[in-house]
């Protein structure tokens, strides 16, 4: 037992000291950082105030009602926020035209001149029949301004249009309001508050998780050996250890250092979508938006599972990757070698995605019961669907398994493989060694 | 000294195409040095690895300390350096040690203050805390070597240990050997070089080609192979004193090194007659001494001049 932890210590260590680990693990939040923090405050940076002068060439009270529309624009939510617009009605009916070039050439339409406009929104009797609004400015190019402008000036121009056919546009609106579809995700009979869209998410978030580590770290692992292979010191080793303890030691050690930066990588993104407004309220902007990342909460039962599933899953391929790696004595046939493996856990991935439109169909039951494939599907369903206690234990037991089947077997190759020089392994010479082992 | 520490009997080892141990029975006695001789490609590494469990026999039985489990079970007492050396070359030299004496057995406080003496007394101290990869060949190699004494064995075996040194860092690494030797400790090493082994065994055991040849202690071998020998140097007019060694009504044998040689007189010939001739052919006459047999002698008298270079397909084997 102290020689395994031996083992599994100068892994960790060593591993978590590489400049490539540093790296990826400082870069992964700073990515995440950049993917919650940045496009909110950009939005509310370039959506500051934006003075807009209404040229109202229309000789009704369209105009009028089109400039109280814009100065209700808020940027944000709730009570506090602030006006989008500072707009000023200039009355221009018949000669909206001159209005409009004498207005360009006073101002020049700049945001550093002060007074002045940054934008000139033209409005004509014709709008109401042709729908069509001009606008100038030096914001154009502000995706958010312009959808706004027109967000806001829509329904005017709507309701104008019905008063002349003498609707009432409140009735209107009100009787084509859209539906609006509320989920919520019912688990053993309770409801649980969670949203269908972040179920989904979830899913194949615990799915990207497993499939990011083991390829990842399972070629790690299977570098590594083919790498203690090749420098020999695997004679001084098997000197002193089981190959079993090697083996394990490995697989442990590089998956504590999968599951540390993953953690690091979670817990980054969770504080990022957590404390978004926060930290966009403490670099000066005001938050605003959709949120670009948003993480649902993950109940600590599901938490509980896909940890067990991460970890057999993990074991299962790492194993697997450790016996391609001593089978082979140069990295570029293990690279080669490892496509059997690497097919399975692809399928796994993929699986989650054929499956999450059913996930309690007869596919999904079966290939819960698959090793390769359970550690993807079974967080998968439970996560979507609830899974009765008795499949949830009965999926982990075959899962643990067939975990022991193929720790036995990768054990074996990796027993009689590391001590092997010479040219890459047949599968027929594989199958004697587990023999013979 | 008393029981074996090491005991290999009748072992077959084949690869595929050649057979590279055949029916070889050792002993290695308690205490003392025990030198594995032989050609490159004799199978001396395969018999270590095959002590050391690496890899299994295929008939024949071999037991360490009484015991035929696997020698990792018993690895506390066992230090090994194998042939080809290996190290993790980005770990720390420091860490590294400590990692095997662990995975030796010993505990990680005692494997660190050990290192540590070891490393100090190697002169590597400046070193601990680089890497591996930064260390020189030779470096690189007393690394191992401590690694093999780190936990305080037993048993030492070591395979080829001062191939590849400078004179220098040879002879430290030789008084370590002799040093525990005289502890009480019992060495078995592995090397193609006669002088060192004539210097340092206790015991010796020839092989060439899988087979056992010759087999017993340094003295005893030497009194055994008997002959009168003759050690020569000679400054001029080698080509003469090259014709005078090739009588074979003199000289039975001889290892000519062109400025030296090591003859064996034939039967009935005496040593005076040989001066006499030398010394007439004006051969430079620098050194002309009566002596034991070298081991260098025995051994090509043994395996054959020709075998000394064994075939280049088995090489990679050895």
């Amino acid at each position: 037992m102290h020689k395994i932890w031996a083992v599994i210590r100068r892994e960790f260590i060593e591993k978590v000291r590489t400049r490539a680990f540093i790296l990826a693990t400082i870069l992964g939040p700073v990515f995440f950082g950049v993917l919650a923090i940045v496009p909110g405050y950009l939005m509310s940076r370039d959506t500051g105030i934006k003075r807009v002068a209404v040229v109202d060439g229309t000789t009704t009270d369209f105009g009028s009602r089109a400039t109280t529309a814009l100065k209700a624009a808020r940027r944000g939510k709730g009570a506090a926020a602030l006006p989008r617009f500072e707009v000023t009605r200039v009355a221009a009916a018949g000669r909206e035209l001159a209005v409009r070039d004498s207005l360009v050439k006073v101002t020049g339409l700049s945001d550093k001149q002060a007074p002045g406009f940054d934008g000139l929104l033209l409005v004509s009797d014709s709008s109401i029949t042709t729908g069509r609004v001009h606008y100038l400015g030096n914001n154009v190019g502000s995706f958010d301004d312009m959808r706004m402008i027109e967000t806001e000036i829509r329904p005017v121009i709507q309701a104008t249009r019905l008063e002349r056919l003498g609707v009432d546009p409140g009735e209107v609106m009100r009787s084509v309001q859209g539906i609006d579809l509320i989920t919520a995700k019912v688990a053993d009979g309770r409801l649980t508050g969670e949203s269908g869209a972040a179920t989904f998410f979830l899913a194949y978030a615990m799915g990207l998780i497993l499939y990011i580590a083991l390829l990842i770290y399972g070629q790690q692992i299977m570098g590594a050996i083919v790498e203690e292979k090749t420098s020999r010191i695997v004679e001084v080793l098997a000197s002193s250890l089981t190959p079993f303890q090697m083996m394990l030691g490995k697989v442990i050690g590089v998956g504590a250092v999968a599951l540390l930066q993953i953690g690091i990588w979670t817990g980054a993104a969770t504080v990022f979508s957590t404390y978004k407004d926060q930290i966009l309220t403490a670099l000066g902007a005001t938050s605003s938006g959709p949120l670009p990342l948003s993480l649902p909460s993950m109940k600590p039962e599901l938490f509980v599972v896909f940890l067990i599933f991460f970890t057999l899953g993990f074991l299962f391929f790492a194993a697997l990757y450790a016996a391609v790696g001593a089978m082979c004595n140069t990295i570029q046939d293990a690279g080669q070698a490892q496509m059997p493996v690497m097919m399975m856990v692809i399928a796994g991935f993929f699986s989650v995605f054929a499956l999450i439109r059913d996930p309690n169909g007869t596919a999904a039951r079966v290939l819960s019961y698959v090793p390769p494939l359970a550690p993807f599907v079974v967080p998968m369903r439970y996560s979507i669907s609830s899974l009765s206690l008795f499949s949830l234990v009965s999926t982990i037991l075959t899962t643990i398994l067939g975990v022991l089947v193929v720790v036995w077997l990768a054990g074996r190759i990796y027993r009689v493989g590391i001590l092997m020089y010479g040219k890459k392994a047949s599968f027929g010479e594989v199958f004697r060694w587990i023999r013979a082992a | 000294m008393n029981g074996s520490v090491v005991k290999v009997d009748s072992v077959t080892k084949r690869f595929a195409g050649h057979t590279a141990v055949e029916g070889l029975s050792l002993d290695v006695p308690k205490g003392g040095i025990f030198g594995l001789l032989g050609p490159n490609g004799a199978g001396k590494s395969t018999t270590i690895r095959m002590i050391m469990n690496i890899i299994t026999p295929d008939e024949g039985r071999i037991s360490v300390f009484d015991s035929v489990a696997a020698s990792r079970d018993l690895s506390e007492r066992i230090g090994f350096l194998p042939e080809e050396r290996g190290l993790y070359k980005k770990m720390r030299v420091l860490d590294h040690l400590v990692f095997l004496g662990e995975a030796k057995g010993i505990s990680r406080a005692s494997a660190k203050t050990r290192a540590v003496n070891w490393l100090e007394r190697l002169g590597l101290m400046d070193w601990a805390q680089k890497k591996v990869e930064d260390l020189s060949k030779g470096m690189q190699q007393k690394v191992q070597f401590i690694s093999a004494l780190l936990h305080d064995p037993e048993l030492l075996i070591l395979d080829e240990p001062f191939s590849g040194l400078d004179p220098v860092n040879s002879q430290v690494m030789k008084d370590v050997v002799v040093e525990a030797a005289r502890d009480g400790r019992t060495v078995l090493f592995s090397t193609h070089i006669m002088e060192q082994a004539e210097k340092m065994c206790d015991h010796i055991v020839i092989i060439a080609r899988g087979k056992k040849l010759v087999d017993g202690p340094l003295a005893q071998i030497k009194r055994d192979f008997g002959g009168r020998h003759i050690a020569l140097t000679f400054t001029r007019n080698s080509d003469r004193a090259t014709r005078i060694l090739s009588d074979r009504t003199l000289v039975a044998s001889s290892d000519d090194y062109g400025a030296s040689a090591e003859v064996q007189l034939a039967a009935g010939a005496d040593p005076d007659r040989l001066l006499k001739t030398l010394v007439q052919e004006d051969v430079g006459l620098a050194r002309f001494e009566v002596v034991e047999p070298s081991l260098q002698a025995i051994f090509i008298a043994k395996v054959g001049a020709d075998a000394a270079s064994a075939p280049a397909n088995e090489v990679h084997r050895a």
